[in-house]
């Protein structure tokens, strides 16, 4: 059942209570009224038994149903407050509380009403009051025995007047009939008989008397009258009309004949009558009541202790009533708070309370609704989370995946220094196993000589240009490109570095292999130019020799000065070569590359007409830890080249920038450009596209920026001319 | 002196000696089928009932018979049981006793006393009071009556009732003649 429907029958209950309150009240007022009326009524009614009895027992069994209505009431509370139930200690006291408030007042007022009952019952039957009823009784009863014996008197003598033998013959009995009425009126008598024994003779009635009709004579009378001579009795004459009063008597005639029977009677007045007989039934109803006086006592005992009960049960039904009102909407928020508790936050309380409490049960179910919605929320981000971390479950297994195929080698070192992870490739690079580098320490994983180098690389700075590094690992000399980054953590900051680590010796040897199969072939073709007219100018001599000789003066001095230039030339592509592969390793010193550009481009001021020489030198350029030798013979041979492919009008501007822990020297050009399928093989010895020259000047500028740890890239210079950008470490490191 | 008037006598003799009530001098005789019980009631016609019955209140006894064979230990020796009324009501004004006498609820005897002695003798005293009738009783068995009387009923803490009864009086036995 709802917990609304369970309010509304509680509402119905409420004016359920209210009637029964009113029928209580109802029925006090009927009590008291039959109480107040009962002291009008006949008291023939009032001392009737069996209203005694009902009455007794429909209290007793009232004083039995409230009494287990009471203690049903007491028992619920008790099993209650001992099963633990919410409320059943509140419920006690406010019963406690009821009870005992109306107890004592009721119990007062219950002994002291008790002990004025009992104190009137005792009054009632008082002596004063005993001896006028019982006066008033003697004194009808002595006017009934005035007349009875009166009458008797006058039978009696008029018994004895009658001889018995009169009657004996039919004309003595008439004579004694003539004879009766007379005798009536001699005696004054409403009513003469004469029997004979109990055989009817003849009777005479004073015709104002009232009678209406000769009374009944009860043979009992008669019997008693003739058995004991004399015999009275009051009846009621015909027509109801006031009371006969009849006396009877006869007589033993001498010689023991019995004489005839004289019955006279006397009617009272119906009103001295009614007076009489209100007299006597007043007297009897007093010794009635004298007689029950102990069951009147008990029956109104027992009505006190009904009302007693009845305001105890109201007590305690009220005390019960404004609990269970109270409690009710307690009850509701307290399983509300255990089934919410368990988890059951749609439940919501539905105690349609108009008081403090509908605020309250309004709060929790508020409460309630926004515990669901923000549940409803942090499910919903919850699967989202539990997606997002499948996802990122995915992609790192991705990510590992990529990173265990991939040919270059990765490490990721925590900020405390300790390798977090490591692919395949970086420990097949390393010659490490996992549990050797993962969780250690670098400076403890790569604690010997060789790898102590790589380690110092970790302390770059960020965005240091890849460098390159050459190990002995395994017995095997192996270069590797290393790039250290920052591994940025969620505020921004760095969480540690990741190092990834290419070999580059096949490169490098497959490079080299090629560099030297170009130089060959760059170096044969430059031999074989000069060793054609070499050839051509020796066969012609020879030639001529055969010939006889004639005009071999003439042809002796050219062709040997053409073989003279031509050896002159293949010695410069020699030397120049041996140049090239004899150059030493950079000296690397603190040096002010401001200086170095300007020194340099004083050397090109006015070279070219129309072509503009220009400097950019910025202001935080400083010092750079590099050989300023051969950073100036960088910059000459990239503006010898920028100078060769810029016509007029044209600049050519070489800039000096600190980027940072680098230096960037720059060197653009207005100039031809370079074919995008030239720029693959520009850094290598004996290229060249400028109709002279040895080709091995990019070759040597390559040479230097690497022996630097530094990088040269060549960009298009829009509209038109080229970019060489040299990016050196301004802290000058120098690659192995 | 007559019978009734000496039993009488003797009641008030006992009466006056105080005592439970108690019924004496059971005795039953056959009159063909017809059972006759005589039998009187000691000590039961208190001052109180006398009081109660001259304030105009109804009031007697109720005699309990049950008729029996002659087999105290057999589970059939109960045979019947009736039941004797006698209601006494004083009027007043005329001064007279009136006696109603019911067996079994129907009314037998109805009687005008004035005297008292003649009320307490005919609501305590019976003589050849016919009880029970024999219909096909068997010659071979003996058969008598026990009775005892309901009074008033009494009180237990001024107002609850309690039935009061005398003790079970068991009559001669009697064997049916053809």
């Amino acid at each position: 059942m709802a917990l609304r429907e369970k309010f509304e029958r509680r509402r119905k209950d409420a004016r359920w209570v209210a009637a029964a309150y009113g029928v209580l009240l109802l029925l006090l007022t009927v009590i008291y009224y039959l109480v107040q009326r009962g002291r009008d009524l006949p008291s023939i009614l009032v001392t009737n038994r069996v209203l005694l009895f009902v009455l007794r027992n429909v209290n007793a069994l009232l004083i039995l149903i409230i009494l287990f209505v009471l203690a049903r009431n007491l028992l619920k509370l008790w099993l209650e407050r001992r099963s633990r139930v919410l409320g059943a200690r509140f419920k006690t006291k406010l019963v406690a509380t009821y009870i005992g408030l109306s107890l004592v007042p009721v119990l007062i007022l219950f002994f002291y009403a008790s002990e004025l009952l009992q104190g009137a019952i005792d009054r009632w039957f008082s002596g004063s009051l005993r001896s006028v009823l019982e006066g008033g009784y003697s004194i009808a009863q002595s006017l009934q025995e005035e007349i009875a014996e009166r009458n008797g008197r006058d039978a009696a003598r008029l018994a004895r007047a009658v001889p018995a033998a009169e009657l004996d013959t039919p004309e003595r009995r008439a004579a004694v009939v003539r004879r009766l009425a007379g005798w009536r009126l001699e005696i004054g008598a409403d009513f003469l008989a004469l029997y004979d024994g109990t055989e009817f003779v003849q009777a005479v009635v004073d015709p104002s008397s009232g009678l209406e009709d000769l009374p009944e004579i009860a043979r009992p009378f008669l019997l008693t009258a003739v058995d004991t001579g004399r015999a009275t009795r009051v009846v009621v004459p015909a027509g109801g009309r006031g009371r006969l009063i009849l006396a009877g008597a006869t007589g033993t005639a001498p010689g023991g004949r019995s004489r005839p029977l004289v019955v006279v009677g006397t009617l009272l007045d119906p009103v001295t009558a009614a007076r009489s007989e209100d007299l006597i039934q007043s007297y009897q109803a007093y010794r009635q009541l004298e007689v029950q006086k102990s069951q009147f006592k008990a029956s109104y005992l027992l009505m006190f202790v009904l009302v007693t009960l009845l305001i105890l049960l109201a007590s305690s039904w009220m005390g019960l009533f404004l609990a269970r009102r109270l409690m009710t909407p307690i009850q509701a928020l307290a399983e509300g708070t255990r089934r919410i508790s368990s988890g059951d936050l749609d439940h919501r309380i539905e105690v349609a309370a108009d008081d403090e409490m509908a605020g309250v049960v309004d709060s929790f179910n508020l409460m309630t609704g926004e515990l669901a919605r923000n549940r409803a929320v942090i499910e919903t981000k919850q699967r989202e989370l539990v997606s997002a971390n499948r996802t990122l479950a995915e992609e790192r297994a991705l990510v590992g995946a990529i990173l265990e195929n991939l040919a270059a080698g990765v490490l990721a070192l925590g900020a405390d220094g300790r390798v977090l992870a490591a692919n395949g490739a970086a420990l097949r690079m390393l010659h490490l196993r996992e549990a050797e580098l993962v969780g250690r320490p670098i400076a403890e994983a790569w604690a010997d000589p060789e790898r102590t180098r790589l380690a110092a690389l970790l302390d770059a700075p960020a965005g240091s240009p890849p460098a390159q590094v050459s190990l002995v690992l395994g017995g095997e000399r192996r270069t590797f490109e290393a790039k250290v980054t920052d591994l940025p953590d969620a505020g921004g900051g760095s969480a540690g570095r990741v190092l990834v680590l290419e070999d580059l010796t096949e490169l490098i040897r497959a490079q080299k292999l090629a560099t030297w199969t170009e130089a060959a072939r760059r170096i044969a073709h430059e031999i074989k130019n000069p060793l054609t007219p070499i050839r051509l100018a020796a066969e012609r001599l020879r030639a001529r020799h055969r010939q006889g000789g004639e005009g071999l003066d003439e042809l002796v001095e050219p062709s040997v000065d053409i073989i003279v230039r031509e050896v002159g030339n293949m010695q410069g592509l020699v030397d120049e070569f041996s140049r090239y592969a004899r150059m030493p390793g950079p000296q690397l010193a603190a040096t002010a590359l401001d200086r170095v550009v300007t020194e340099v481009l004083a050397l090109y001021r006015d070279v070219k007409p129309g072509v503009e020489v220009a400097a950019r030198v910025g202001a935080e350029l400083g010092e750079a830890w590099v050989d300023p030798e051969q950073i100036r013979r960088v910059l000459i041979n990239l503006i010898d080249n920028a100078v060769e492919a810029t016509e007029a009008p044209g600049k050519i501007e070489v800039a000096a920038e600190r980027h940072g822990e680098s230096i960037e020297l720059a060197v653009a050009d207005t100039g031809r450009g370079i074919a995008p399928e030239d720029r693959d093989k520009l850094f290598l010895p004996f290229f060249s596209r400028k109709g002279r020259g040895t080709g091995m000047g990019l070759a040597i500028v390559h040479r230097i920026v690497s022996d630097h740890a530094g990088t040269i890239r060549v960009e298009d210079n829009p509209p038109r001319g080229t970019i060489f950008r040299v990016e050196l470490p301004a802290g000058g490191r120098s690659g192995g | 002196m007559g019978l009734r008037p000496a039993l009488l006598l003797v009641g008030l003799l006992a009466g006056a000696g105080g005592g439970e009530p108690a019924i004496r001098d059971l005795s039953i005789s056959l009159d063909g089928p017809r059972l006759l019980a005589s039998f009187r009631l000691e000590n039961g016609f208190s001052d109180e009932l006398l009081a109660r019955i001259e304030s105009g209140l109804p009031s007697g006894f109720v005699y309990e018979l049950e008729l029996k064979r002659d087999r105290k230990r057999w589970s059939d020796a109960h045979l019947g049981a009736a039941r004797l009324e006698v209601v006494a009501m004083y009027n007043a004004v005329t001064r007279e006793f009136l006696v109603n006498i019911k067996h079994d609820g129907r009314l037998i005897e109805s009687r005008t006393l004035q005297e008292r002695a003649d009320l307490e003798a005919s609501m305590t005293q019976f003589a050849a009071f016919q009880a029970f009738t024999l219909d096909g009783a068997s010659e071979r068995e003996r058969y008598l009556i026990r009775v005892r009387v309901e009074l008033a009923p009494g009180e237990v803490l001024g107002f609850i009732p309690v039935r009061r009864t005398s003790s079970w009086v068991e009559s001669n036995k009697v064997r049916p003649r053809r």
